[in-house]
Parts: structure tokens; sequence; C-alpha cells
């Protein structure tokens, strides 16, 4: 693999977004309540450059970061790619990466690790220390855990997870979480620990390298520390906690280290969430019991906020759900071109290109994706023939209109998982996590003669001469046009 | 005076002149503002009956106009030992 440089830490990326002009740097003071969390909102709003707010009242010392990845310039630049480099050819990058060889993590010692520089404990220890934000009015509590990643092991297998899973601050101890009962971590609770009446060690690790990020909230079966190492070219440095056996990532701003209780719940919720509404209501979840707390000297806070797109949950998402459902296709034999969710969409539809070499291929994609690991966060699935491009909207749309038969190309299957965050969902599937789902295929049926059963496409690519086409474009600012920008 | 915060369902659950069993968070300026207590207490919508302010806000973030009066009667301790 070439050399990929990268931004290995918070700081490094904030520096080459301020460079590329990508980031703002805010020097007058900023209010945690509400102010720094509404100046993110607009900036995702807006798809402006990311706030980097360098004074927090009540704070000194302290800084926040907003909206770190929600375009894809910023996810260029976490790439160590060209900002101006287009989603494809992102896309194409995260999959080489992703595709090569995993990369071990190094343990460092604990000196040489910035997250060490100072460290809260015992009668110390006190979430109101650090500068927790209230993201959106009306939100449930103060959320530390909004860009992050909840380290945790399995106690007989070792896995190690590094889960982006939201954390509110319930009191200066203790943090509460809507961790989903289909996630890794939700699996290793109800497989292990609850049934145990066990305590589950974790860290909450904030501020972390861009690529860091990313792998928290990736959907990859990858380990995420080795996941790290593939998309930056080199092993991820972590340090062991000062509380138990887990290891962090060394160049984090804040680590929070304590146990998830088996035994004890707080609530937690309402909070804006990444489909543009606050749905899911306030209830008793996964608690979380603070032992410890380090963090650097000037540490800056990452803040997502969820709302109305775009955000970093939809963008990044969006990204990796798609090329991850790539590569299962793929892996499967699937002729597909390419699969793509649109931000928009708050991740809840797939779009996947195929060549449709043989009936029921659209079908057989949807049944695949929807039971996935991947399944429970989106719930349309539109597949397209090879000619339509996937990325153009317009096109699809096209094809989705003209192309999908209402009662033969809409196929919904009933009873799936789903997550409690779906606006559409009744009160009772959201309780549960009951989802449904759907496949609209839109692709010609093979069974139709293509000569005399398949509409030709009446566009200038498709029903033009070579030639013509290109007279065309070649006089095209001669007939008195402007150029046409790529 | 003291304010403080609750998130309800239903309006029904702050009934008056019974003792209640709620969480509620602090809105007193600083650091600890919209941190939680568990509480046992007793609430009214006369504003001088209690000591304290109570603002209440329904199960999706909605800031109900309803204002109260609090008086907290001790907090509750549910935290299990282990992890005090
Ligand atoms: C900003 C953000 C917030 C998220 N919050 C949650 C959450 O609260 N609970 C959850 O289960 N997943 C949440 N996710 C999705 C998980 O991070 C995602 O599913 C990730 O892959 C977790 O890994 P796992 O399920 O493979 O463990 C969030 C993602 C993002 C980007």
């Amino acid at each position: 693999m070439s050399k990929i440089s990268a931004p290995r830490s918070n700081r490094e990326f904030i520096e080459a977004c301020v460079q590329a002009g990508d980031a703002v740097r805010i020097k007058q003071e900023v209010d945690w309540e509400n102010e720094a969390g509404a100046i993110v909102r607009r900036a995702c709003e807006l798809g402006a450059a990311a706030p980097f707010m360098e004074k927090i009242k009540d704070y000194p010392g302290f800084s926040y970061f907003g909206a770190p990845l929600s375009t894809y310039r910023r996810m260029a630049i976490s790439l160590g790619m060209d900002p101006a480099s287009s989603l494809p050819e992102i896309g194409k990058e995260y999959l080489k990466r992703t595709n090569s060889e995993p990369i071990a993590p190094v343990v460092i010692d604990r000196k040489d690790a910035p997250c060490k520089e100072n460290i809260l404990m015992g009668a110390d220890v006190d979430l109101c220390k650090l500068p927790v934000p209230l993201v959106h009015d009306g939100d449930g509590g103060r959320y530390v855990g909004t860009w992050h990643a909840v380290v945790t092991k399995h106690p007989v297998r070792g896995d190690v997870n590094w889960g982006m899973y939201r954390q509110m601050m319930f009191d200066s101890r203790t943090m509460s979480g809507a961790v989903f009962p289909f996630s890794d971590l939700g699996k290793q609770l109800t497989e292990y620990y609850l049934p145990r009446g066990l305590s589950c060690p974790f860290a909450t690790a904030i501020g972390l390298s861009p690529l860091a990020a990313m792998a928290a909230c990736a959907p990859s079966p990858i380990p995420e520390p080795e996941l790290v190492g593939m998309l930056s070219g080199e092993p991820a440095r972590l340090v062991k906690c000062e509380t138990n056996d887990l290891e962090v990532p060394a160049d984090a701003e804040i680590i929070i280290e304590g146990e998830i209780c088996p035994d004890y719940k707080v609530e937690e919720g309402p909070f804006g969430e990444y489909t543009g509404y606050r749905t899911s209501p306030r209830d008793f979840r996964v608690t979380f019991r603070v032992n410890c707390i380090t963090y650097r000297n000037n540490a800056t806070m990452t803040i997502s906020n969820m709302g109305v797109p775009q955000d970093e949950g939809q963008l990044l998402r969006s990204f990796s759900l798609g090329l991850e459902l790539e590569k299962l296709l793929r892996s499967q034999g699937i002729p597909v071109t390419g699969v793509y969710m649109h931000p928009r969409s708050t991740h809840h539809m797939m779009i996947v290109g195929v060549k449709p070499s043989y009936s029921g291929i659209a079908q057989q994609i949807g049944q695949l994706a929807f039971g996935s690991k991947l399944g429970p966060w989106f719930h349309m699935v539109m597949v397209v023939d090879d000619q339509t491009d996937i990325y153009n909207w317009d096109e699809v749309y096209h094809a989705f209109c003209t192309r999908c038969h209402p009662e033969n190309g809409i196929h919904v299957y009933r009873n799936t998982t789903g997550t409690p965050l779906y606006p559409f969902a009744t009160p009772q599937e959201r309780k549960y996590s009951i989802g449904s789902k759907v496949v609209f295929d839109c692709l010609w049926p093979v069974d139709w003669d293509k000569v005399n059963d398949v509409p030709t496409l009446v566009s200038f690519k498709n029903v033009y001469p070579q030639d013509i086409q290109d007279r065309v474009l070649a006089n095209w600012t001669a007939y008195g046009y402007p150029e046409v920008k790529k | 005076m003291n304010q403080w915060e609750v998130f309800v369902m239903d309006m029904a659950e702050l009934a008056e002149g019974k003792d209640l069993a709620l969480s509620i968070r602090t809105l007193n300026p600083g650091r600890h503002k919209y941190t939680y207590k568990h509480v046992r207490c007793q609430v009214s919508t006369d504003l001088d009956k209690h000591p304290d302010r109570l603002q209440v806000r329904m199960g999706r973030g909605q800031l109900s106009t309803a204002k109260f009066s609090i008086q907290v009667i001790e907090e509750i301790r549910r935290l299990p030992p282990q992890y005090a």
C-alpha cells in the first residue's frame, strides 16, 4: 500500500481542516448550554466549515470541535486524500484500505500517552468538570458521548469492540445510553454480562482521530483497532486504562473509565436523533458508572449534532453502510456495479446498481441486505440496473417512477428487526425494535423481450449516434450556450 | 429558591398532595446544571405552596406551560452500594 498521510489525532485533523478552509476557529466565548449545539446544527444544515470553539463558558482550557465529518471534503481530509475528491473516489479508497491486510495496534507506555496528562480518580471524579454540552434544547440531558467510542471486551472470546453509542450525563458519576440490542455491545451485554449479573468494564474515548471515530461507527466485522490501522496505514496507538484492562486510543482527548451496571438503570433521552427527529422516548437504559476520567491538557471535546440532514451520523453511516453492503454482495458473487446511500435518506434507503442477469436478483439483494448485520439500520432497498448512475438521484428517481411495477416490483417483508428510532414505526414496533422492509425492484424483468418489450430510454446519451453527440458537445458553446461544468 | 425540571409522558404523573418518586434535574446555573437526582417529593400547581419551582417537559422534550412548586423531601438512593 502506498504511504497514507492521514491525520493521526483529532488535533492534526482540526489543523488540516483549518488549512483547507474546512474548519473555522471561533475565538469568542461560546456557551455549552445550547449555543455550541446550535452553531454545530447550523453548520450541518448549511454544509459549512466545522466550528472549532476555543473558549467555552465555565470551562477555561477546554474547547469543542463540532460537525467533524459532516461533509465529504472533511471525510477526504480524514483519509489523507485531496479534499476535492469525489464521493466515488473516496468510496474506492475506503474499499481498497478495508480490503487490505489488518494492521494490529501497538500498546504504548502510559507516560507517552497524551490522554494521561490529567487523571481524576476517587472523589475527584465529576463529569461536570468536562464541558459536556446541552446539544439540543429539550434533550433529556447533557450528552457526553456524541462522537466517540465506547470500548469494551468480551471476557471469554476477548473480542474488542469500539462502538459509538450515545451517552447522556445523568449525574456527576453516572451516564446512560441507548445501546441497541442488535449492536455488538448490546449482544455482549445480553449474551454474557446481564445473565450473570456481572458489571461490564468500559472506557469511553472522546476526541478521537477521525479514522478511529469512523471505525467506531462502521458496521464492519473487522475489530475496530485493526480497522483503524487499515484505514490509516499504520498501527493505532493504544494505552492501558487506569482502572480496568481495556486499551484505549492514546491520542484521544478524553477517556472516561468505568463499569456498565447490570443491576442499576437510570433514565436516558429524549435526544435529537439521526432521523431528524426526537423519536425514542425517555426510558431506563444501559447505565454507565464512572470510576476515572483522564484527559489531555487543553482537551477538545468533539460534538456531533444529529438532526435534519446533514450531519456525520447520516453522512458517514450512509457511506460505510453502503460500502459494507457492496462488499457483502460482491462476496456472494452478485454482479453489482455499486451501492450508495444518499445521506439525506438519513441512511434509510440503499440504492444498489446491478447487472440484471437473472430473475429475482433484486429480491436476492434485498434479502441479503436485510438479513445482514447492517439490516436493522435501513428499511428500503432500491435496485436499479447497471446503466443507471446510482449517485445521480435524478436518474435513480426516474428509474423508480417508471420501472418499478406497483404490484410486481414492490416486495414487503414484515416482522423484521428495526430500530426504536424509526419515525414511521408504530409505538409498539419502536418499543420492541420491530421493523418492516421494502424492496423496490426497478429492473426490467429478464423474461421481457429486450427488443419488443423493454422500452427504449430516450436520452441524449442513449438515442443519438456517437458522431452526433460528439458534434453537439464540440459545438455547444458555439451554439451560444455557456460551458457546462462537469 | 431552587429550580428543577422533570420529564413526564403524562401530566397525571404529577399528582398533587401525594408523595411522588421523581427523577428531577437541577436548572440552577453553574457546572452542575441539568444533573439529576432521584427524589421523594410533593408538587403543587399553587406556586406558593412549596419552596422550590418545577418546570415540566413532555416525553419528546416539549416544554409544558404548566408550572409547579415542589418540596424535595429526601433523595432516594437507588444506587447499589458496590458502585458508590
Ligand atoms: C453519531 C452517532 C451516534 C450513534 N448512536 C448510537 C446509539 O446511541 N446506539 C447504537 O446502538 N448505535 C448508535 N450509532 C450507530 C453505531 O455507532 C453503529 O451501529 C456502530 O457500527 C456500532 O457498532 P456495532 O453495532 O457494530 O457494535 C451511532 C452512530 C453515530 C454516527
